[in-house]
């Protein structure tokens, strides 16, 4: 563990990516504290520009943007972190079956999940949504959908590879169950990419979110960036302040995860990273 | 004498800050003459690769780089050398050929074109019909066919032919081969020694040559430089060095290389038969799917052998050739398709899945590679237990055992808590034994348990087996490419060819009157086959 | 072959999701026409065939999709399939731009870093490319009509032509000036991407054994470059351009949203807002196929690229 955080420190942009995370996990965290009142409501005079009363101004409506944007913050995080759970769950269990057992549950594994990659991910989440409703539940389960396809076909590669190493083959030999083989030989091996992925994942469902969102597919009660910049965008000739704040916000966040995910990726394949760096 | 062309002085080496050692070459000085081939021979990690880069200009600067000394051809200072300079003279004066033919050529250009390369590079006329030519002169059949050939039409042998001709395409004074046969099969490595020792002579080369392999040394070598950490331990004549050598290292490592000289092994035909395959086939479909082509490629073609308790029965032959296969079947690893696998009279091919358990524990796998057979996130005591355990082995009683099998292999028991990553190959092929004999079986499949070590380590495991087998009078299906081995180890050998073992009998007398024309190919084929052929 | 396989089952699921959306066609009409009684309901599920088995109606949806016909949009009183025929030049006009840009520029930018590895100039490609990998695309196209149309005045920021007249050549310009926005908006995001494969590729392939070989040739640098390192560090690239389609696709529709290009995103959205989910289903049905077109002409790109990809397997 101490190698570990040893090599991750190495990677100066995934410690800063570490500590705005932490910065933003705690804003999500301690945001009924900060702004008790609900982001809904006004609180000043609409169309007020930002640096004054309000720190980042107020919206059309009068409501306080930052207070929006710290509330927000809760959403971005919790879609992202829920959504990947359940894709990285799925991609997990339908990878590590066809990677494992190969033949034809790996031949129709596969090809359900080549076709859920063909499908254009952002329209099928938008048809999903729009379907069933816009609520968090339904965002959630929408990026869950069309995120899982990758999960499986690492997974499934990593599995393939890993199958055919001779430890595992000794495992088998030495009269291991299939059960044991998978969980205690090849998964803890498969696993290091998987992390990676899942936090560059949370990264995507932000983005992905705010994207409903931004369409006008959010959930009606909570708020969030995206719904923030759609809803201002028409007056941005006017008032720049409404849509370009949340955005940063989107993208610091977005940003602190990828980064995260390379510091990750580079710990936990100390040979890869060299290689990139040099 | 005449002048050298090349004069490597006191040539070092740094290695990057952090290595476990500062230099990977340290002094190295010898000189390479017109007309000679010159092998450099060492272990792994012996700093034979690093020298043949460096005289190159290879090295996979910054991270390692040439730290002190000459390198002198035709009056200058290699190591002053421009890039720019450094390209006029590779592929014109000097040319290389590397170990990996797979991976040594572009996979996305024509082979044609990549000679063809070398030769407007360096702004020479003739293109086409040149390339012609130099396919010949590596002895590629049908030149006219492979000007549309990839790399990936090849075989190995055809690969490292191409090159060949690549090296040589603009008649280089200096050739410089680092291990280009360690991953050819053994006959197709003996055409290759042929035709560098060939074109050598024609053009009255310098070379080069660099390898972990002493037969490959008796076979070509005129003079032989041994290294040992980055230092040139013994340099002479290859009579002197393989016959007389001076230095301890030399001695031991010439001493570790198996003689092809069969001993005398008591007889076993009273014994009783532990197994006894007949008629296996397995062949092997690729799942094609549903809108591309099948390919069927038979790997085991009805293959009869039987080991009788307490025998070890060789199974030798090319890669390819399916002694890997049958090994698998043997152990169940994978189905085969055809025969009967009888084990103490049962045949094991008519269980399945969780009827096969009984048996699982009486028959046991040593596996080749010591750096994949380990999972490197177990801990040693826990990989050697893990059988007994799932055999129902009380944990604490199951890690007792694995101590005692510890120091059965000679490691220190206390070495239990530790991972595979903490041991060194040798070791690693101990503790893979080690789980072997943890479930007390009764036969052995060995699958090349030593080639991936390096040959004084390779002794010691093979040693180490003979002993362990006489001692617990366990049976053994050992599975090897390495004739040298076999002749030592085996006390029948089966060789497989294509699918099929064309021949088998009792050691000695296999090696000394072959029947099968495979056979005879195969042992002449063995580099330096008339030295170390009788025991001293 | 494959292709026709997805295809059919996209076709399927579409149907699926046509069932499970929210009011059936029948109670949609007579709400429509005011007219709630139960037996007009009854009559019109009998005419649109809703009253027969699952599959029954499956096979005449399937039916339908075969001749083109995609359904029926309520809202619009028009069919579906017109309402997006009309749209998808637009569509493909910015999408295969974009997608042609942000290879372009992606791979070269991809390629200065590598080859400067650990310089500046590797630094500012590596560090834009992750910003602009974690911006969201509608954020990036409103601060660049803030800033190049709102701001500068430069290029117009709307739309995709200025409806007024003129002749054929201004025509053409006007559409480019309307083009670059979207477009480099779409590309932003793809070029992050491509930059970074790119460079990792590049970086692989530079260590690997052949492009030793090559040095050991005694070529030229660039010659290595060009000929070994790139021919081969471009494979994944492309792989992954193809996978990327559905991406590239479902950008579009947010572009086309904030630039209010006529395309079929931004009917998409407008058929959010209308709760059309015939058409909005339509487009899902038409993107698809956008993208197993996008998979077909990057398979036969790959396939010419490298060798070892035989023809017709």
């Amino acid at each position: 563990m101490r190698e570990f955080w040893q090599r991750y420190r190495r990677n100066k942009g995934a410690v800063v990516g570490l500590a705005v995370l932490a910065f933003i996990v705690l804003i999500a965290a301690a945001a009924p504290l900060v702004y008790p009142a609900s982001p809904w409501e006004m609180a000043g005079a609409p169309f007020q520009r930002p640096f004054g009363e309000f720190p980042l101004g107020t919206d059309m409506l009068g409501r306080n943007i930052l207070s929006g944007i710290v509330h927000g913050a809760r959403v971005s995080l919790m879609v992202g972190i829920v959504s990947t759970f359940f894709a990285v769950t799925l991609g997990l269990a339908l990878g590590a079956l066809a990677g494992y057992f190969g033949g034809v549950i790996d031949d129709a594994l596969m090809r359900f999940t080549e076709f859920f990659q063909t499908i254009p991910s952002f329209v099928f989440a938008i048809v999903l949504v729009a379907i069933f409703r816009p609520s968090i539940a339904s965002i959630v389960a929408a990026i869950a959908v069309v995120s899982w396809p990758p999960v499986a076909r690492l997974v499934r590669g990593e599995f393939l590879s890993l199958r055919r190493r001779e430890f595992v083959q000794a495992a088998v030999v030495v009269g291991e169950t299939h059960l044991r083989i998978i969980l205690g030989q090849i998964l803890p091996n498969a696993l290091s990419p998987v992390i990676v992925m899942a936090s560059l994942m949370i990264a995507s469902a932000i983005l992905l979110e705010s994207a409903l969102s931004f369409l006008g597919l959010g959930d009606p009660n909570m708020m969030s960036w995206g719904y923030m910049i759609g809803a201002s965008r028409s007056v941005i000739r006017q008032a720049w302040w409404m849509s370009t704040f949340p955005g940063v916000a989107i993208l610091i966040t977005v940003l602190a995860l990828n980064l995260v995910g390379e510091g990750l990726s580079d710990a936990m394949n100390p040979r890869l990273a060299r290689k990139g760096r040099a | 004498m005449t002048e050298p062309l090349l004069s490597v002085r006191d040539l070092t080496i740094d290695l990057p800050p952090g290595s476990d050692r500062p230099h990977a070459v340290e002094n190295v000085s010898f000189d390479l003459h017109e007309n000679e081939i010159l092998c450099l021979v060492g272990e792994s990690g012996s700093g034979k690769s690093l020298t043949a880069a460096a005289v190159m200009g290879l090295l996979p600067q910054p991270s390692v780089r040439p730290s002190g000394g000459e390198l002198l051809f035709e009056g200058r200072d290699l190591l002053k050398l421009s890039e720019e300079e450094w390209r006029g003279l590779r592929g014109r004066r000097f040319g290389m050929i590397f170990q990996e033919p797979m991976t040594a050529l572009n996979p996305v250009m024509r082979v044609s074109d990549q000679i063809l390369e070398v030769l407007q590079a360096h702004g020479e006329a003739g293109g086409e019909d040149r390339v012609t030519e130099l396919l010949q002169a590596v002895n590629l059949p049908d030149p006219e066919r492979l000007r549309s050939a990839y790399p990936h039409h090849l075989s190995g042998g055809q690969r490292q032919r191409v090159m060949i001709a690549m090296a040589l395409a603009l008649r280089p004074t200096i050739l410089i081969a680092d291990e280009p046969t360690t991953a050819l099969d053994v006959t197709t490595q003996a055409q290759i020694l042929a035709l560098i020792r060939q074109l050598q002579s024609e053009r009255q080369m310098g070379v080069l040559f660099i390898t972990h392999d002493f037969g490959v040394v008796a076979e070509i070598a005129d003079r032989v430089a041994v290294m040992q950490h980055g230092r040139i331990v013994e340099l002479g004549a290859k009579e002197q060095v393989l016959e007389a050598p001076t230095h301890d290292y030399t001695k031991r490592l010439i001493q570790a290389v198996p003689t092809l000289d069969p001993p005398e092994r008591r007889p076993l035909d009273r014994a009783l038969t532990v197994l006894s395959v007949k008629g296996l086939g397995k062949t092997y479909r690729t799942a094609g799917g549903l809108f591309r082509p099948r390919r069927v490629v038979t790997a085991a073609k009805n293959v009869t052998l039987s080991i009788r308790k307490g025998e070890t029965l060789g199974l030798v032959g090319e890669s390819g050739s399916g002694k890997t296969t049958v090994g698998r079947c043997v152990i169940r690893l994978i189905d085969s398709d055809a025969g009967r696998i009888d084990f103490h009279g049962v045949d094991l091919n008519a269980f399945r899945g969780r009827a096969l358990r009984p048996y699982r524990k009486r028959v046991q796998m040593i596996f080749q590679d010591p750096y994949a057979s380990l999972n490197p996130r177990h801990k040693v005591g826990d990989i050697i237990a893990a059988g007994p355990i799932a055999f129902g082995t009380a944990k604490p009683d199951a890690v007792k055992r694995a101590q005692e099998l510890l120091s059965l292999v000679g490691l220190d028991p206390s070495v239990i808590d530790r991972y595979p990553h903490e041991f060194s190959g040798g070791q690693r092929q101990r503790i893979g034994i080690a789980r072997a004999l943890a479930l007390q079986p009764e036969l052995l499949i060995a699958d090349e348990p030593v080639s991936a070590l390096d040959v004084s380590v390779q002794a010691q495991v093979l040693d180490l087996l003979a002993d362990i087998k006489r001692r617990l009078n366990l049976s053994m299906l050992f599975i090897t490419h390495d004739l040298r081995v076999a002749a030592q180890v085996c006390d029948r050998v089966a060789v497989m060819y294509q699918g099929e073992i064309v021949e088998q009998g009792s050691t000695g007398e296999l090696f000394r009157h072959p029947s099968h024309p495979y056979t005879r190919t195969l042992l002449d084929a063995i580099p330096g086959k008339h030295w170390r052929a009788r025991r001293a | 072959m494959k292709s026709v396989a997805i295809l059919l089952a996209i076709v399927i699921l579409n149907f699926l999701l046509i069932r499970l959306a929210p009011g059936d066609p029948a109670s949609v009409i007579a709400g429509e026409a005011g007219a709630a009684d139960a037996k007009y309901i009854a009559q019109l599920r009998e005419q649109f065939g809703l009253d027969k088995p699952l599959t029954t109606q499956l096979a005449l949806y399937v039916g339908g999709v075969v001749t083109f016909d995609l359904g029926w949009s309520y809202r619009n009183q028009r069919s579906v399939a017109d309402m997006v025929g009309e749209r998808l030049p637009a569509t493909l006009l910015l999408t295969v731009t974009a997608f042609i840009v942000a290879l372009a520029i992606g791979i070269g930018l991809g390629v200065l870093a590598a080859t400067r590895v650990g310089t500046w100039a590797d630094s500012l490609v590596t560090v834009a490319a992750l910003g602009f990998y974690a911006t969201p695309l509608f954020w990036v196209g409103l601060m660049a009509i803030l800033l190049f149309s709102v701001n500068l005045g430069w290029l117009p920021a709307f739309g995709m032509q200025t409806p007024v007249a003129m002749p054929f050549g201004d025509r053409v310009v006007d559409v480019a000036r309307h083009m670059v926005l979207p477009v480099l908006t779409l590309a932003v995001f793809f070029v992050a991407i491509y930059a970074r494969l790119t460079r990792a590729s590049m970086l692989e392939v530079q260590d690997m054994d052949f492009v030793r070989t090559a040095r050991a040739k005694g070529l030229a640098p660039a010659r290595i470059l060009r000929a070994h390192t790139l021919r081969n560090a471009i494979l994944p690239v492309i792989t992954f351009a193809g996978i990327q389609a559905g991406q590239l696709v479902g950008g579009s529709i947010v572009v086309e949203t904030v630039f209010a290009w006529p395309g079929i995103g931004r009917l998409a959205f407008e058929a959010l807002l209308q709760r059309d989910y015939n058409l909005l289903l339509g487009v899902f049905f038409l993107t698809s196929v956008m993208v197993i077109a996008f998979n077909l002409v990057t398979d036969l790109v790959y396939s010419l690229v490298d060798p070892r990809i035989e023809v017709g397997s």
